[in-house]
């Protein structure tokens, strides 16, 4: 298994950062979008490239089309963040900061502007917290859709990637009394998991 | 390199860099104004730098641009803003005037955070002239119109081809289904076409195929579908139209073709057709059924001795 890449300690570690990142950016979208966005607890795996559109799949429990907008960061650490719906819930995805000052006369919005700036939000909320925590400042590069329609097998072109393994962290939104859910998936390759690794080390070896 | 020169040489490239450059504060207060601004905006550093940026620019979206830059001080990462939603946010002019076809240069817009610390503390505002990627898109974008037309059309005739027929036949089927009312198909055929082109050679054969396509398309009314079948095949769509009119059509379109001889390269080509029909009812359930009975009236057509037209009994 791929698995050992990570040493139980280290893997713990990074489980409580993302913890610990997560319930930052839940208080920061809070204060931001004047409405409290419930955030699950971070899943963290280790995947392989041929098997990471299943193990989507299994951890999203999505089966139907989805909506998937992605943003690359960088810093020592990079890699992708996506954001993925159901395609049947872009119009809740939305309510997430959609609110109706936003559409006055002067300000219009479209639901696709609206798309790109909620995953924009969330990802920039969670990315930025994980590697904050690492003593890491990401750039970010603009959102861009994936597709509107599509399976989850097509987000990854397993027979394309310049990847073997991934790090893999899910984590889950849901507007509070909604059972509506939007998934943040953030994927890193090989490279970027050796230089968490030595953050992580380093960190550990700080405490 | 000590630090006076690198700090003169970092000023020095924002002033010449060919992307916009500005820096807001929390109150949408400008602090900082890079050349590119100044030259397509009219408005010097001077102007604008420690006034809030709608004094000057009071068209800006204030609503969308003040949480755009609020939520980067929140989160302490980037927002975006890209042509393809928000064609632009300034009205600059673009280098394309006269070629373009777009009223203001299209912009991207990136809102980085400046941090200090752990600590935000002003955002900048980059805008790229994105405008030749969107005059690119455009023409992309009717090159695939284009395209697609072409890949509905016929090539010799320049009718629908069967493709595209039995795409328009596969909806009209579905909404009868749906809702119910009435629709017939006509297909029909040249008469002894095969001896058409071997006795005056195939160029001869293809003027009669296009002459004849473009009488019927003539004749035919706009929301019908006309399309080539392939061959000397040919196939009419009549939505909202019961069988006894299609066959009174029928006999129109077998008119329009046989009266009048072909010229072709100096020939005269007497041509004729028979024709099949047949109209959705009850129990047919698919349109690949109604085109198997149009067929089979189009050859008991053929049968009686052509240049007739037949409705399925």
């Amino acid at each position: 298994m791929p698995e050992n890449m990570f040493t139980e300690e280290q893997r713990d570690a990074l489980q409580e950062i993302a913890n610990l990142a997560m319930g930052q950016a839940a208080t920061r979208l809070a204060r931001l979008l004047d409405t409290f966005i419930e955030l699950s607890v971070p899943r963290v795996r280790i995947v392989r490239a041929e098997d990471a559109a299943r193990t989507l799949r299994e951890m999203t429990g999505i089966d139907e089309t989805v909506t998937a907008v992605r943003q690359g960061f960088r810093s020592d650490i990079k890699g992708e963040a996506l954001v993925i719906c159901r395609s049947s819930g872009v119009g809740q995805l939305c309510d997430l900061v959609n609110d109706p000052y936003v559409h006055s006369a002067y300000d219009s919005v479209s639901q696709a502007e609206l798309m790109f700036d909620v995953s924009n939000v969330l990802t920039g909320a969670c990315v930025s917290c994980i590697l904050n925590q690492l003593d890491r400042t990401p750039i970010f590069s603009p959102p861009g859709l994936l597709g509107e329609q599509i399976s989850l097998e097509d987000v990854f072109h397993a027979d394309l990637l310049a990847w073997k393994v991934a790090l893999l962290l899910e984590v889950n939104f849901a507007l509070e009394d909604q059972t509506f859910r939007a998934h943040l998936v953030m994927l890193m390759a090989e490279d970027s998991i050796r230089r968490m690794n030595d953050a992580l080390s380093a960190l550990l070896s700080s405490l | 390199m000590n630090d006076a020169m690198e700090q003169s040489l970092s000023d020095l490239v924002i002033e010449r860099v060919g992307f916009g450059i500005f820096v807001l504060d929390r109150d949408m207060k400008v602090l900082m104004w890079n050349r590119f601004m100044q030259d397509h905006s009219g408005q010097p550093a001077e102007a604008v730098v420690g006034r809030s940026i709608f004094e000057r620019f009071p068209e800006l979206p204030r609503v969308w641009m003040s949480r755009k830059v609020e939520s980067v001080f929140q989160l302490g990462s980037f927002a975006f803003s890209s042509w393809e939603q928000r064609p632009y946010l300034f009205q600059f002019d673009h280098d394309r005037p006269i070629t373009g076809g777009v009223d203001f240069m299209q912009q991207d817009c990136t809102f980085m955070p400046l941090t200090r610390g752990r600590e935000v503390i002003a955002v900048c505002v980059t805008i790229s002239d994105v405008t030749h990627v969107s005059v690119m898109q455009r023409e992309r974008e009717e090159a695939v119109e284009k395209l697609q037309e072409y890949a509905n059309r016929d090539g010799l005739t320049g009718i629908a081809n069967r493709r595209f027929f039995e795409a328009r036949l596969r909806d009209e089927f579905l909404r009868w289904q749906r809702y119910g009312g009435e629709m017939s198909v006509l297909l029909f055929d040249l008469d002894h076409f095969k001896d058409i082109n071997d006795r005056f050679g195939h160029a001869v054969g293809d003027t009669v195929l296009r002459v004849m396509a473009q009488r019927v398309a003539d004749a035919v009314r706009v929301q019908d579908t006309f399309g080539r079948f392939g061959g000397e095949e040919f196939a009419l769509l009549l939505p909202c139209t019961p069988l006894a009119d299609a066959m009174l059509v029928a006999e129109k379109i077998r008119m329009t073709i046989g009266d009048t001889p072909v010229e072709a390269e100096g020939m005269r080509v007497p041509v004729t057709a028979s024709v099949g029909g047949a109209a959705a009812r009850p129990g047919v359930p698919s349109y690949e059924v109604l085109i198997n009975e149009a067929d089979a009236a189009l050859y008991s057509a053929k049968r009686q001795g052509r240049n007739r037209s037949v409705a399925l009994a």
